[in-house]
C-alpha cells in the first residue's frame, strides 16, 4: 500500500467519518494539514477570526445537526484560545473533535515557541485527549475520538498532532481497520426491571411530573418522539430544563414552563409538591434544585440517564436507570402497552387544578409601555413574528438568554442552543454561524445582549466572508442586566462595573462588515423592524434599545428552595439572604 | 454506611498504562475536590500495557460513589474494584527506614528488629537501613518500636491491596 503523510491523513481519516464542515484557524504547526486542505474538495473549511468562536461555531453545527462539529488549529495560543469552548461543550455535554497542532515531537518540553501543553492545560475539559507521537497510531487515535465524542454522553475530544507527525508518512488501511481502537462502549440498554418498576410507580403517582434536560435532545429526535408519546399517554405534566428546551414541544398545555432559578411559578411549585418525578436526561444542576435539602421533599424519584455519574450527585434519588434515553423511552412506552395500562385522567385530576391555580398567577407577567421597549415584550414579538418559519435560536448568557428561554417557543429539538452550564458569554454569534453554516436557508436568530455580543464580535468578519444571514436581536439594556440584577439584589445596589460605557453605534458597526444595521427605540416600531430583520437576504444587527430597569423574573433568590421564589420586582425576599446564600454564584 | 460518616475506601483501578494516565487520575481528584490518603501505581500487564493504581481514599457515601462513578468516566479506566466493600482482601505496604543506630543502644535495636521479622539491607557505622512489609498498622506498631533510636528519613510505597476469593480485577 502507498504511504501517505500524517497530513494526509488527518484529512483522510476526517473523509471517513462523514466530516463535511471543518471550523479553524491556521498557523505554523498545522501548515501540514492546511496544505492537504488546500489539495482537496470534499471537506469545506470555515476560517474563524479566533479559536474560541471556532469551538462555538462547531457547537452550533453540533448541537443543529447531531452530527459531530470538528476545530482544526494550531499550537500554543491556537490551542489555549479553545479552552472557554472546549469546557462549554464539556458542560453542556456536545459531541466535539478539536485537532490542534503541536511543535515538533524534539522541541516538545524546550519552551519552544507556540508551544503549550494543550493536552495537560485540556485534560479536565476534555472527555477525553491524545497527544500523537507515533504516525502510525494517528489514524486509530482519530477514529476513536469520534467514536468515543459521539457515543455514551457527548462531550470533546482533543487531538494534539506534532508538525513533525504531520509530515511522517504511513500506511492508512480505511476506517474498518481501526476497529481495535474502539473499546469504548458505554451501556446504552436499560435493565428490565427497572423499566417495570418505573411503570408501576407512573401507575401509583398522583401528583406525578416529568422533568426533561438536554439529555433527550441529544440522544436524538427519535427519543423526543418516544417522550411525547409516554406524555401524551399519561397526560402528566412535563417542565424543562434549559437544555431540555424543545425535547417537548413549549405550546403544547402539558408543558408547564421551564423549572429552576428563573423557571416558573408552576413548574417550580409542582416540582415542590409532586409525588413523583421523573428525572429524563438532566442532571439536578444547582440552577434547578435550588436548595438541595429543601428539594421536592415529598417526591420518589426517577433518574433517566446515559451517564451514571449523574445518578446521586447532587440528589438522593430512589430508581436509577442507565441507558440511551431513546431505548428507555421506548422500552417505557412499549412495556405500558403490552401490560396494556391506562392511565386515568382522573388519578391526576386534582394535581391538574392545582397546577392551573399555579399558572393563573401569570408568572411571567410584566407591565408593558408605550414609551419604551420592554425586553419581554422584543421577544414576545420576536416570537410572533417568526414563530411559523421555526426558527434557529441561539442566544449569548445573561438576562436576554433567561427572557429568550421563557418567551420563546421551541417546538422541535435542536432548534435551541444556548450556554447552559458553563454559561459563557460570546457564545451565541458563532454558535449563530455554525447553525447557518449547516442550515443555509433557515432563519437563524442570535437573541444577544449588548455586553456578551461584543465578546465575540469579530466574528462579524467570518459572516461577511460567508455570506451568513445570521439575524442578531441585540436586546440593549446598556447593562450588564444579570450582573447589575444581582448588584440590586445583594449588593445594596451599588453597580460595580457593570454599565457599559462606550458602546459602539450597532448599526454602524453592522454596515462596516457588510450587513445592514437597523436601531428600534420605540415600541411601536418593533413590528415593522423584525419584519425588515426577517426579510433582509443577509445578515442583520437589530439593535433593541430596550428599558434598562427591567429585571428577569420571576427568581429564585440564592439558597432559597422552589416554594419561595420573587414574582416580580414588589416581591421582597422573606428576611435576609442567608449568607449560605450570599456566597452562591 | 450512613450518608454522613466518613469511610475509608481502597480502590484498586486497571488502566491503560500510557502518558499522562496518572495525571488523568490524580487530576479527577484534585479538580474535584476528593482526598488522596495513599496512592500507588505501577505496570501489571506489559503485552497488554496495562498499570494497576491503588487509591487509598475517604468520603461519605455519596462522595465514594462519585468518585467511582467518575473515575469509571476515564477513557483509559478498564475496570475499577471497591476492595474494602468485598468481604476479605490483603493490604500491605512497603517501608525503608534510615537509622543511626549508636552501639550502645544496638543491642535493644536488634530485637526489635528480630521480634518484627525486619530486613536489614545496609549496616555499616552508624547507619543502618532497614525493610519492613506489612499493613499499615503493622507499619505503625513498628515505628513505635523504633521511637528510641534515631530515625534519619523513611519512605513508603502506599497500599497495595488485592480481595481474597473470587472476584478478580478485569483487564
Amino acid at each position: 500500500m502507498t504511504k501517505i503523510t500524517g497530513a494526509k491523513v488527518v484529512i483522510e481519516t476526517l473523509i471517513q467519518e462523514n466530516v463535511e464542515v471543518i471550523f479553524g484557524y491556521p498557523g505554523g504547526a498545522v501548515l501540514p494539514i492546511y496544505d492537504e486542505i488546500f489539495k482537496q474538495k470534499k471537506i469545506r473549511h470555515i476560517l474563524v477570526r479566533h479559536e474560541q468562536a471556532a469551538v462555538h461555531a462547531a457547537e452550533g453545527y453540533a448541537r443543529s445537526t447531531g452530527k459531530v462539529g470538528v476545530v482544526l488549529v494550531t499550537s500554543g495560543p491556537g490551542a489555549t484560545n479553545t479552552v472557554t469552548g472546549l469546557t462549554d461543550a464539556m458542560m453542556d455535554s456536545i459531541p466535539i473533535v478539536c485537532i490542534t497542532g503541536q511543535v515538533p515531537t524534539h522541541m516538545i518540553g524546550n519552551d519552544a515557541f507556540q508551544e503549550a501543553d494543550i493536552v495537560g492545560i485540556t485534560r479536565p475539559c476534555t472527555k477525553h485527549n491524545y497527544l500523537v507521537k507515533d504516525v502510525t497510531k494517528l489514524a486509530g487515535v482519530i477514529h476513536s475520538a469520534f467514536n468515543i465524542c459521539i457515543n455514551g454522553r457527548p462531550g470533546p475530544v482533543l487531538v494534539d498532532i506534532p508538525k513533525d507527525i504531520q509530515t511522517f508518512k504511513t500506511v492508512y488501511k480505511g476506517k474498518k481497520a481501526y476497529k481495535d481502537n474502539r473499546y469504548y462502549k458505554p451501556k446504552v440498554k436499560p435493565d428490565d426491571e427497572k423499566i417495570n418498576e418505573i411503570v408501576k410507580l407512573m401507575t401509583e403517582s398522583s401528583k406525578p411530573i416529568f422533568y426533561v434536560g438536554g439529555g433527550v435532545i441529544n440522544s436524538g429526535t427519535k427519543a423526543s418522539k418516544e417522550l411525547f408519546k409516554l406524555i401524551k399517554k399519561t397526560s402528566f405534566p412535563c417542565t424543562q430544563t434549559l437544555m431540555g428546551l424543545g425535547a417537548f414541544p413549549t405550546s403544547d398545555n402539558q408543558f408547564i414552563g421551564m423549572l429552576g432559578m428563573h423557571g416558573t411559578y408552576e413548574a417550580n411549585h409542582s416540582m415542590h409538591k409532586s409525588d413523583l418525578l421523573l428525572c429524563v436526561g438532566a442532571r439536578f444542576d444547582d440552577r434547578i434544585t435550588g436548595k438541595v435539602s429543601g428539594f421536592s421533599p415529598k417526591s420518589k424519584k426517577v433518574h433517566m440517564d446515559i451517564d451514571p455519574s449523574s445518578f446521586n450527585k447532587s440528589v438522593n434519588v430512589d430508581v436509577m436507570v442507565q441507558g440511551d434515553l431513546y431505548r428507555i423511552l421506548s422500552a417505557i412506552n412499549n412495556r405500558i402497552e403490552e401490560k396494556k395500562i391506562i392511565f386515568s385522567k382522573n388519578k391526576i385530576k386534582k394535581w391538574w387544578i392545582q397546577i392551573d391555580k399555579w399558572r393563573s398567577r401569570n408568572c411571567l407577567r410584566y407591565k408593558n409601555s408605550k414609551e419604551i421597549i420592554k425586553p419581554q415584550f422584543a421577544l414576545e414579538r420576536l416570537n410572533k413574528l417568526t414563530e411559523k418559519l421555526n426558527p434557529f435560536i441561539t442566544t449569548e448568557v445573561g438576562q436576554h438568554q433567561m427572557w429568550a428561554a421563557q418567551f420563546l417557543s421551541f417546538n422541535k429539538p435542536k432548534h435551541w442552543m444556548t450556554s447552559g452550564g458553563l454559561g459563557t458569554m460570546g457564545y451565541g454569534l458563532p454558535a449563530a454561524m455554525g447553525v447557518q453554516i449547516a442550515h443555509p436557508k433557515e432563519l437563524v436568530i442570535d437573541v444577544a445582549g449588548e455586553a456578551s455580543i461584543l465578546m465575540n464580535i469579530q466574528e462579524m468578519s467570518t459572516i461577511k466572508q460567508y455570506k451568513l444571514p445570521v439575524k442578531i436581536f441585540i436586546l440593549n439594556n446598556h447593562y450588564m442586566g444579570m450582573v447589575k440584577q444581582w448588584q440590586e439584589l445583594l449588593h445594596g445596589n451599588r453597580l460595580s462595573e457593570s454599565y457599559m460605557e462606550s458602546l459602539p453605534d450597532f448599526v454602524k458597526l453592522a454596515e462596516s462588515f457588510g450587513a445592514s444595521g437597523i436601531q428600534v427605540l420605540k415600541p411601536n416600531d418593533l413590528d415593522e423592524a423584525i419584519n425588515e430583520m426577517i426579510s433582509i437576504k443577509g445578515p442583520v444587527i437589530c439593535d433593541v434599545v430596550v428599558d434598562p430597569n427591567e429585571n428577569c423574573f420571576p427568581m429564585i433568590p440564592s439558597g432559597s428552595t422552589h416554594d419561595q421564589m420573587l414574582l416580580g420586582p414588589n416581591d421582597k425576599v422573606d428576611g435576609e439572604i442567608s449568607e449560605e446564600g450570599m456566597i452562591l454564584v | 454506611m450512613s450518608n454522613l460518616i466518613n469511610t475509608k475506601h481502597i480502590l484498586s483501578i486497571m488502566v491503560d498504562n500510557e502518558p499522562g494516565v496518572l495525571a488523568r487520575v490524580v487530576g479527577l481528584f484534585s479538580g474535584r475536590g476528593y482526598n488522596i490518603e495513599s496512592l500507588s501505581v505501577s505496570e501489571v500487564d506489559s503485552d497488554k500495557f496495562l498499570s494497576r493504581v491503588t487509591i487509598v481514599t475517604s468520603g461519605t457515601k455519596i462522595i465514594v460513589d462519585q468518585i467511582k462513578a467518575q473515575l469509571k468516566k476515564l477513557i483509559p479506566v478498564h475496570d475499577l474494584i471497591d476492595i474494602t466493600e468485598l468481604d476479605s482482601f490483603i493490604g500491605k505496604e512497603l517501608i525503608l527506614i534510615k537509622l543511626n543506630v549508636k552501639s550502645i543502644t544496638k543491642k535493644g535495636f536488634e530485637d526489635v528488629i528480630h521480634k518484627t521479622k525486619t530486613n536489614i539491607l545496609f549496616d555499616k557505622g552508624n547507619e543502618v537501613i532497614i525493610q519492613f512489609s506489612g499493613s499499615p498498622s503493622e507499619i505503625r506498631s513498628l515505628l513505635n518500636k523504633l521511637k528510641p533510636f534515631k530515625i534519619i528519613e523513611q519512605t513508603r510505597s502506599g497500599l497495595v491491596s488485592m480481595a481474597l476469593g473470587t472476584k478478580y480485577i478485569k483487564k
